[in-house]
């Protein structure tokens, strides 16, 4: 947060059955971060909210996960959407960087075994005023993912993808 | 790269307060209070200069790094208009020419 030019501005989505979440990191520093739940026309309304923010944020890149990858499951849903998102990005000529699941598990955790709980307490730990108060309590089996998580997704997206388009 | 418009959102998390507690502390009056903010938050709004003052003193930094994008755009304007004064009124008054090259050089640098 300068009154100079800023360096870069990376900012990352993670699509979710609930909507989606985001993040924006500049310079280093998160500077949003954000989750959206819609509960009707999802597809429509989750794309529609990630080109305002692409207009709001003019990010260089665009971070998403890579739902192609090998040993993803992602619903079809997911993965059209996130064809379409990948489309968005290139006509408004931003790069587009895909992670997968491991990759992020490997980059944030050490191995690809990690949870998504273990991965959100780590990023909490590297963004303490930011994230410390909003890690989501433990999933139990039997009880759904909380939409908050996916604020963790986008954050852990925006750290791997910053350290590589950084180096 | 230019920086975002404002960083208020940003500096609003950070201190972990809410849209209704920042419009309480910029001493907003009625009912939807929250939602000015949320006004100033996505630059829909500009804020009074009493208010952008106000943020001054909530979250602890210069208006211009929390305008940062906004401040970038008036310093790009005035150094435009500091260039075409000079060469306007060809300014031989060394102290006056020398004010107006030091304006122009800040926003190039």
């Amino acid at each position: 947060m300068k009154t100079d030019k800023t360096q870069f501005r990376i900012a990352a989505v993670s699509l979710s059955t609930y909507g989606f979440g985001y993040a924006v990191i500049e310079d280093g520093a998160l500077v949003e971060y954000r989750n959206k739940v819609f509960l009707a026309d999802k597809s429509a309304n989750s794309l529609t909210h990630i080109k305002k923010l692409i207009v709001r944020f003019q990010p260089t890149a665009l971070v998403l996960h890579d739902v192609n990858a090998k040993g993803t499951y992602r619903a079809p849903r997911i993965k059209e959407l996130h064809r379409k998102v990948v489309a968005l990005a290139k006509r408004r000529k931003l790069k587009a960087v895909k992670i997968s699941g491991t990759e992020l598990r490997k980059t944030l955790l050490g191995n690809s075994k990690g949870t998504k709980q273990e991965m959100a307490e780590s990023l909490a730990q590297q963004f303490p005023d930011d994230l410390a108060s909003r890690i989501p309590t433990k999933r139990r089996a039997w009880t759904s993912e909380n939409a908050r998580m996916d604020i963790f997704d986008a954050v852990g997206l925006l750290v791997v993808a910053s350290a590589t388009l950084t180096r | 790269m230019a920086s975002l418009s404002n960083y208020l959102r940003t500096n609003r998390k950070k201190s972990a307060l809410s849209q209704e507690e920042v419009a309480f502390l910029l001493g907003g009056i009625g009912e939807s209070k929250g939602s000015k903010i949320s006004r100033y938050e996505s630059c829909s709004r500009e804020p009074t200069l009493s208010a952008a003052l106000a943020y001054e003193v909530i979250y602890g930094k210069p208006v211009r790094e929390l305008f940062a994008g906004l401040y970038q755009q008036v310093e790009q304007n005035v150094a435009e208009r500091a260039k075409l004064l000079s060469y306007r009124k060809r300014i031989l008054h060394s102290k006056r020419h020398d004010f107006l090259t030091n304006i122009v050089s800040k926003t190039t640098a």
